[in-house]
């Protein structure tokens, strides 16, 4: 009895030492990535403000009130950022000042930046989560296996690329129906073609080099091979092609809630905001200037991310 | 059966290569890399294998590993046919067939770090239990082939490549194996460590009874290391024989030319070199007849008429050209 | 006879993990035009890091020339600025690198490679580029139909050759030869070696000649250099060096050959490792390994003995070239 104990409490404490090691090491790594992300400031200020995006995204509810950013108070339309009005709400006149101005309908624009921070962020990085995981395992099937996987997997791409975006994704909405999660998959469906094409060229010319054999040789099956030894080999490309299409699904969010079949008015998002201030650029620019400069700010910020995670990546950049 | 294994005794080879054809497509037809090729290396023992660069040697090894599907042919490791095992199978053999690659560059991953290449294939076939043993497993492996302890956690770009190629041995050995295939494993170090790394493979050996098929270009090396030795042009064996008898007197012309041409690390050890015609000739879809009548100072229009066979031409050494006796 | 590259007191650093490798430590040299010059040394010793520092290109950011200086035909390489530095690589200075997919593209064909380098440095039309890239290729030992194949379709020493005909394709002026034979058997050795030979005849090249095989030197070069943890710790012509070896490293070298004329059982490494590159000791690098190893070695680091144009970096003829040294001086004072 106690002899079994004993050996289940060292068998316990070995676990845990090696589960200590494990973290430490773990931690080591990680704290080496982070000081060679650090080292580049232009990803730690885009992480920054990509965090600080979510974040606001997360707390919006808190910064306004959904229904305050969607109810029209006509009175107060086409405000100039900083100026102040009263606004007739839940049964009250209250006096807001509009940080940003407002926008025809009396909205406030911060307010619906704030609120359509959620869609925009979601739909980013969520298209390009789904493309990516969808897109990468074809083309690994397709790079890696070839033959008969690779012509069927390479000739749907042709298919799916030779339809416009555009109409591929109406196609999608307008038979799944309206909603976000459906705007998604369109977004999402748009770019798998991009990233199969990539990953499949990049396993190429990864998988006839020599370590790839000796993996085989040391009996590594497939899927190890695949995730451990090529994929990442193939990093850079696919991180710079990712942070490009964070931008483009957002901007493809906007066109397509601008075609009416992604986000609708009143619902903020920052794509149908640009479309809406189109017609009163010439009278109140601000209502272009702040949904803008947000996409900008966030696509940039994503871009510059990317480049930082790429170098982080590769030991050969590592000191 | 198991008593006849036991009556063949010691000699009996645990490797019998017989048939083994490779041929590869390629843009203006079928490659022949590897045609027609049989050996055996008995158990202990050392099979050298030289012959001119692109003839077919690693594709040989790698065949011998499953690393490329034969055209033809059958590989017998130790009673198995390797060539149609199952992927359980093939796992299996893997822990006792390993093999050595023959560029350190790309042999190993550059994202991964010598701690990770060496432990791996141990992970795969989950040979140790926990990190500790893996840790202490993995740092012995890398100071029985000379690798300092501080490496353990540096990255392939940052070492030279003697120490990568020592990497891929620690790797090989990892999984006590019992036949390796050596890839020009030592053309990339510097005399010293090579020095090094035959005594380790021959100590090896002694210890644990491994049985080697050791590529190479360098023939003194070759000389030092094998007890047989193979040559092979164009895909084809074209002279077999044991070593110290096959370097005292080679038989085929190539052996000849090849052997005339070992640059010597003495001032003015110039011996007289036979120079080969360069003419080279292609693998792709090769007509029949000596493959190296082209290039042979003996050659005669019958030389190109019918493949010459391998045969034995006096005691133990076999020999493929028409002509073999006039050279004994 | 005007040097053609002049090196002095290089140092190159490599900054890794917070830890400083010394690759390079106060290395001078000079190259003749003309000349072939072999460079052995151990594994790690800095061969490669010499020669890419001498194109400038040690890699960033990890790599880093510390000190020193590099004059190739007169100018600074290490103050060129990047156009210059290109101009100079590829057309002057040609690099054959050790690792022989460094310098090849996967997704391009061998041919399409050399015709590309050849219309680089040469006025020639697609086809002629062509026709030139498969003459290469046939020069090294390749049939030129396979000309329209890929690098992962060729052997080890078929690369290696590729890389060959490219670095050859150019005339340089002077060629950085890192290794270039190690995957080649001997026939084809000799084949290519003849081809440079032939090169350095014609165009007057100059050869930096890396390699471990000493047989190789001998037969090639005109000069030797032996470099251990840096440092060229021993210097002269081949009749010099092979005829008589003084530094202990190179002793060692030579004795771990194995002999292809007698039989041995085992043979003889020198014994231990190469010192940390990350923390070299204060004397002579190579003290704890060295079978003659005296007390002053370990504390003090030698210098450049010079006995009639052979120098070696070694206390145990500090006195010989003390001798020699004061009878040359005195010879020049008297020019
Ligand atoms: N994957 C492949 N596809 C097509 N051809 C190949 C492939 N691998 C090898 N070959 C061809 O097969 C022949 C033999 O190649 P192999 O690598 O076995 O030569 P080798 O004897 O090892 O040469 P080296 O000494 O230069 O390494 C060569 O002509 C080569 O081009
Ligand atoms: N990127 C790097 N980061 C850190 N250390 C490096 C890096 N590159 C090279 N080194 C170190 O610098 C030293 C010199 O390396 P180098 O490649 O010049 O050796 P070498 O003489 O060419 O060896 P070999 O004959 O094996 O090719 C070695 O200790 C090596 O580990
Ligand atoms: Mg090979
Ligand atoms: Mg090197």
């Amino acid at each position: 009895m106690s002899a079994s104990a004993t050996t289940t409490t060292a068998v316990a404490a070995g676990r845990g030492s090696n589960f200590a090691r494990a973290l430490r090491r773990s931690g080591r790594n990680f704290a080496q990535f982070w000081r060679q992300l650090s080292r580049n400031k232009l990803a730690v200020i885009s992480l920054v403000i990509v965090v600080g995006f979510a974040g606001v995204a997360i707390f919006a509810d808190l910064l306004y009130e959904y229904d305050f950013v969607t109810s029209n108070s006509l009175e107060n339309a086409l405000l100039k950022p900083g100026e102040s009005g009263t606004v007739y709400y839940h049964d009250k006149d209250i006096e807001h000042t509009f940080i940003l101005g407002s926008d025809n309908y009396g909205r406030d624009i911060l307010g619906r930046l704030v609120h359509g921070a959620r869609v925009s962020m979601i739909i980013g990085f969520a298209a390009v989560a789904i493309s990516l995981c969808a897109g990468g395992i074809l083309g690994s099937i397709a790079g890696y296996k070839g033959g008969l996987f690779d012509t069927l997997i390479m000739r749907a791409t042709d298919i799916l690329l030779s339809i416009p975006t555009i109409l591929l994704a109406i196609a999608i909405v307008a038979a799944l129906g309206n909603s976000f999660f459906n705007l998604l998959i369109a977004i999402a469906s748009s770019m798998i073609p991009g990233y199969i094409r990539i990953v499949r060229a990049s396993i190429i010319q990864v998988k006839d080099q020599e370590f790839v054999e000796a993996a085989h040789c040391i009996g590594a099956g497939d899927f190890r091979i695949v995730l451990r030894h090529i994929l990442p080999n193939i990093t850079s490309p696919i991180i710079v092609q990712s942070t490009l299409n964070v931008g483009s699904a957002i901007n493809w969010a906007a066109s397509l809630s601008f075609l009416g079949l992604g986000i609708l008015p009143p619902k903020p998002e920052w794509g149908n905001m640009l479309s809406e201030a189109r017609e009163f650029i010439q009278y109140a620019p601000h209502l272009l200037f702040a949904p803008g400069l947000t996409i900008l700010i966030t696509v940039l910020a994503y871009n510059l991310i990317g480049d930082g995670l790429r170098d982080a990546l590769d030991p050969k950049l590592k000191r | 059966m198991s008593a006849a294994k036991q009556a063949s005794g010691a000699a009996a080879p645990i490797l019998r290569v017989s048939g083994l054809k490779k041929y590869f497509q390629s843009a203006h037809g079928k490659l022949h890399a590897v045609d027609d090729v049989s050996f055996d290396i008995a158990k202990g023992k050392t099979l050298g294998m030289v012959g001119e660069s692109g003839c077919g040697k690693s594709t040989t090894g790698r065949l011998l590993v499953r690393l490329h599907e034969a055209t033809a042919g059958s590989i017998l490791y130790d009673g198995q046919e390797v060539t149609a095992a199952s992927d359980r199978e093939l796992k299996k053999l893997r822990t006792r067939m390993q093999m050595i690659f023959q560029d350190p560059y790309s042999s190993i991953n550059p994202r991964h770090t010598v701690a990770n290449i060496i432990g791996e294939p141990l992970k795969i076939h989950k040979k140790v239990k926990g990190a500790a043993e893996y840790e202490d497993r993995v740092r012995s492996l890398m100071a029985t082939v000379g690798l300092a302890d501080r490496l353990y956690d540096a990255y392939p770009h940052e070492l030279d490549g003697g120490r990568r190629q020592r990497i891929g041995i620690a790797r090989a050995l990892a999984l006590d194996p019992e036949f390796i295939v050596c890839d020009e494993p030592v053309s990339a170090l510097d005399v010293s460590i090579q020095a090094q790394i035959l005594n380790l493979l021959m100590d090896l050996q002694d210890k644990l009874g491994l049985t080697y098929l050791f590529i190479t270009h360098d023939l003194s090396v070759v000389k030092h290391i094998s007890d047989d030795i193979v040559i092979m042009y164009m895909g084809q064996i074209v002279e077999r024989g044991p070593t110290e008898e096959l370097f005292a007197r080679p038989i085929h012309p190539y052996g000849q030319a090849l052997l005339s041409a070992i640059p010597v690390p003495k001032l003015n050890a110039r011996k007289e070199r036979i120079i080969l015609k360069s003419e080279v000739s292609s693998p792709i879809d090769p007509k029949p007849g000596c493959r190296f009548a082209p290039r042979c100072a003996y050659a005669s229009p019958e030389c190109a008429a019918a493949d010459p066979a391998l045969r034995e031409v006096s005691p133990g050494r076999y020999v493929a050209c028409r002509l073999a006796e006039q050279f004994v | 006879m005007e040097n053609i590259l002049e090196i002095s007191d290089l140092r190159v650093h490599y900054f890794s993990n917070r830890k400083t490798v010394r690759a390079v430590n106060g290395l001078s040299m000079g190259m003749e035009a003309g000349k072939v010059l072999g460079l052995v040394g151990e594994t790690g010793a800095g061969k490669t890091t010499l020669a890419l520092s001498i194109l400038n290109m040690v890699r960033a950011p990890q790599g880093k020339i510390v000190e020193g200086s590099i004059r190739f035909a007169g100018a600074d390489v290490l103050a060129m600025g990047k156009r210059e530095l290109r101009d100079m690589r590829g057309k002057d200075v040609a690099m054959i690198f050790q690792d022989p997919m460094t310098a090849l593209n996967p997704v391009l064909t061998v041919g399409e490679q050399i015709a590309e380098t050849v219309r680089k440095h040469e006025e020639l039309s697609i086809e002629d580029a062509w026709k030139k890239a498969q003459a290469m290729l046939e020069t090294v030992g390749i049939p030129a139909d396979r000309a329209k194949e890929y690098p992962h379709q060729f052997s080890g020493g078929m690369k290696q050759r590729v890389v060959i005909a490219l670095a050859l394709a150019c005339n340089p002026k002077l060629l950085l030869a890192d290794e270039p034979t190690t995957a080649l058997d001997v026939t084809i050795q000799a084949q290519v070696l003849d081809l440079m030979r032939k090169l350095i005849r014609e165009n007057g090249t100059s050869v930096l000649f890396i390699t471990h095989s000493l047989g190789l030197v001998a037969e090639n070069c005109d000069e030797v250099a032996t470099m251990y943890s840096g440092e060229i710790v021993e210097y002269g012509t081949v009749d010099q060096v092979f005829g008589k070896a003084l530094h202990p490293y190179t002793q060692g070298l030579f004795g771990s050959l194995p002999d292809l004329s007698a039989a041995t059982d085992r043979l003889k490494p020198i014994p231990g490792l190469m010192p940390d590159p990350t923390a070299l000791p204060k004397g002579c690098f190579f003290c704890p390994r060295c079978p003659h190893a005296m007390d002053i070695c370990a504390k003090e680091h030698p210098a450049d003995v010079d006995l009639g144009g052979h120098r070696v970096k070694c206390h145990l003829y500090a006195a010989a070239g003390a001798a020699k040294g004061a009878a040359s001086a005195a010879g020049r004072r008297a020019e």
